[in-house]
């Protein structure tokens, strides 16, 4: 039992605490959160717009120019891998551009817009549509409206899908090493391939990455119950 | 004050108004009655082009507000609605409901839109609700601020849509108690329902629609007393 634990101990040490390498997975940390935090905001920032532009509509009823943009950008990035789309990002579109996080954050920003889009445009269309039909009465415009009453409430709505997104968009980060980037799973693979020991760097890793969205999931959480006040009776 | 030439309203294959004629003149208290799917409603919402028409016109004080070109929205500042489900801003407080509109449309300031909303608040007795948000509210009570809302614009008519019909028996009264009051300020009004005794107390003139049309027109006691068309007799011996 004793040697047990020296065993797992002296696992520990090289994996976490021999050459500082713990500081290899803080960095690693550091550049998954970088990629993820600004990928989220411009997927937010994306799919707003994509939401927006798909649900515009002619006057006599049928889908603008606009909506059919934003279709088919939601259908093309949906329809493909993001390890794909990332590889064609850094080997193609960006090819001149060697910042790894700069490729990174835009291909993972484009992925989650067409995601965020689409809950976007659901949580707007959940808000009843007895509330535009109020605002445009009193003389509101479209945008007005939109501003002021409907997409207050499409945030309460869209709320619990978008911190499912953002999750997902963490994990899915996991991938940039494909473009030569040192995010905390490349960092744990690079560790477990010179100490020949798989167990300690991804079992830590895993753990980091849990701790990191559960410390998300209630921020979120406490987000949308303060979201919530005004339905409280 | 509002003028409506041949109206025609058709959804898809459904043509709901056939040809409407109609003028109201200001002070008036048109009340609307009908069966349910003979266009009353499209109607009421055509005057302030929630619906637009297939063709026809409207005019508000001499106004052509069908054709092209025209400010949908400063058109609608003049005409108030209130909704059968009453539609307050539920991501609103109350104040915030009634000057949100007169403020974002820079008719008011903050101030002066908080001061009318206030002295409207009292006169329907709810000062109190002020800063509570609407799903807190009774069904009677969320209708007397929709009311409020939409006078807080100073508008020169109002159109009601069924204004009692989602609400419990025991608070109508209440509803149509604000709704009286308004009509004695001399408001013109436009008012689809199926309260038949506020029709009868409080119209100018009572409208029966069937079918796309205005059938019968007449004053409340002619209308009730003495009914013409064999439609508007059989629809009143059941509503009756």
């Amino acid at each position: 039992m004793q040697s047990w634990f020296i065993h797992v101990g002296e696992m520990f040490q090289r994996a976490f605490l021999k050459e500082d390498r713990w500081k290899l997975y803080l960095g690693g940390l550091g550049v998954t959160l970088k990629v993820a935090f600004f990928a989220a905001i411009l997927g937010v920032i994306l799919g707003t717009v994509a939401a927006l532009m798909k649900l515009s509509v002619k006057k006599n009823g049928k889908p603008s120019v606009r909506s059919i943009i934003a279709t088919i950008y939601i259908d093309i990035i949906r329809g493909t891998p993001s390890v794909v789309q990332l590889l064609i990002m850094w080997f193609i579109i960006m090819k001149n551009c060697r910042n790894g996080v700069l490729v990174a954050v835009l291909s993972f920003g484009i992925n989650s817009g067409a995601y965020v889009a689409e809950i976007i445009r659901a949580g707007i269309l959940a808000v009843d549509q007895g509330q535009t039909e109020a605002g445009r009465s009193l003389g509101l415009s479209q945008a007005q409206t939109m501003m002021y009453i409907v997409i207050p409430q499409a945030i309460k709505n869209v709320l619990p899908p978008i911190g499912n997104e953002f999750i997902v968009l963490l994990k899915e980060t996991a991938i940039v090493g494909y473009v030569s980037l040192s995010d905390l799973t490349r960092v744990a693979n690079q560790v477990s391939s010179r100490t020949y020991e798989a167990f300690m760097p991804l079992i830590g890793a895993a753990v980091i990455y849990f701790v990191i969205i559960k410390i998300l999931s209630i921020l979120l959480s406490k987000l949308e119950r303060r979201l919530r006040k005004s339905d409280r009776r | 004050m509002i003028d409506v030439k041949n109206l025609h309203k058709t959804f898809e294959d459904n043509h709901v108004l056939r040809g409407v004629n109609y003028h109201v003149n200001p002070g008036e208290k048109i009340v609307v009655i009908g069966p349910s799917g003979s266009g009353k409603s499209t109607f009421l919402r055509c005057l302030n082009l929630l619906e637009t028409p297939t063709s026809g016109e409207i005019y508000l004080e001499g106004e052509l507000i069908t054709g092209p070109n025209v400010n949908l929205n400063k058109v609608r500042q003049k005409m108030g609605m209130v909704f059968q489900h009453f539609n307050l801003f539920n991501n609103l407080t109350i104040l915030d409901n009634i000057t949100l509109a007169p403020t974002k449309l820079k008719l008011m300031t903050k101030d002066e839109a908080a001061q009318r909303a206030f002295s409207l608040l009292d006169r329907v007795g709810l000062r109190d609700k002020a800063d509570a948000y609407p799903s807190s509210l009774s069904g009677g009570q969320k209708q007397r601020i929709a009311i409020v809302r939409a006078l807080a614009m100073n508008p020169k008519v109002m159109l009601f849509d069924e204004p009692t019909s989602a609400l419990d028996p025991e608070m109508v009264g209440e509803v149509l108690e604000v709704m009286k009051e308004l009509a004695e300020a001399g408001m013109t009004m436009v008012v689809v329902t199926h309260e038949m005794g506020f029709a009868r107390e409080v119209g100018t003139k009572v409208l029966f629609m069937d079918e796309g049309n205005i059938v019968e027109e007449n004053t409340p006691d002619e209308f009730f007393g003495n009914p013409r068309s064999p439609r508007l007799q059989d629809f009143l011996s059941k509503v009756l």
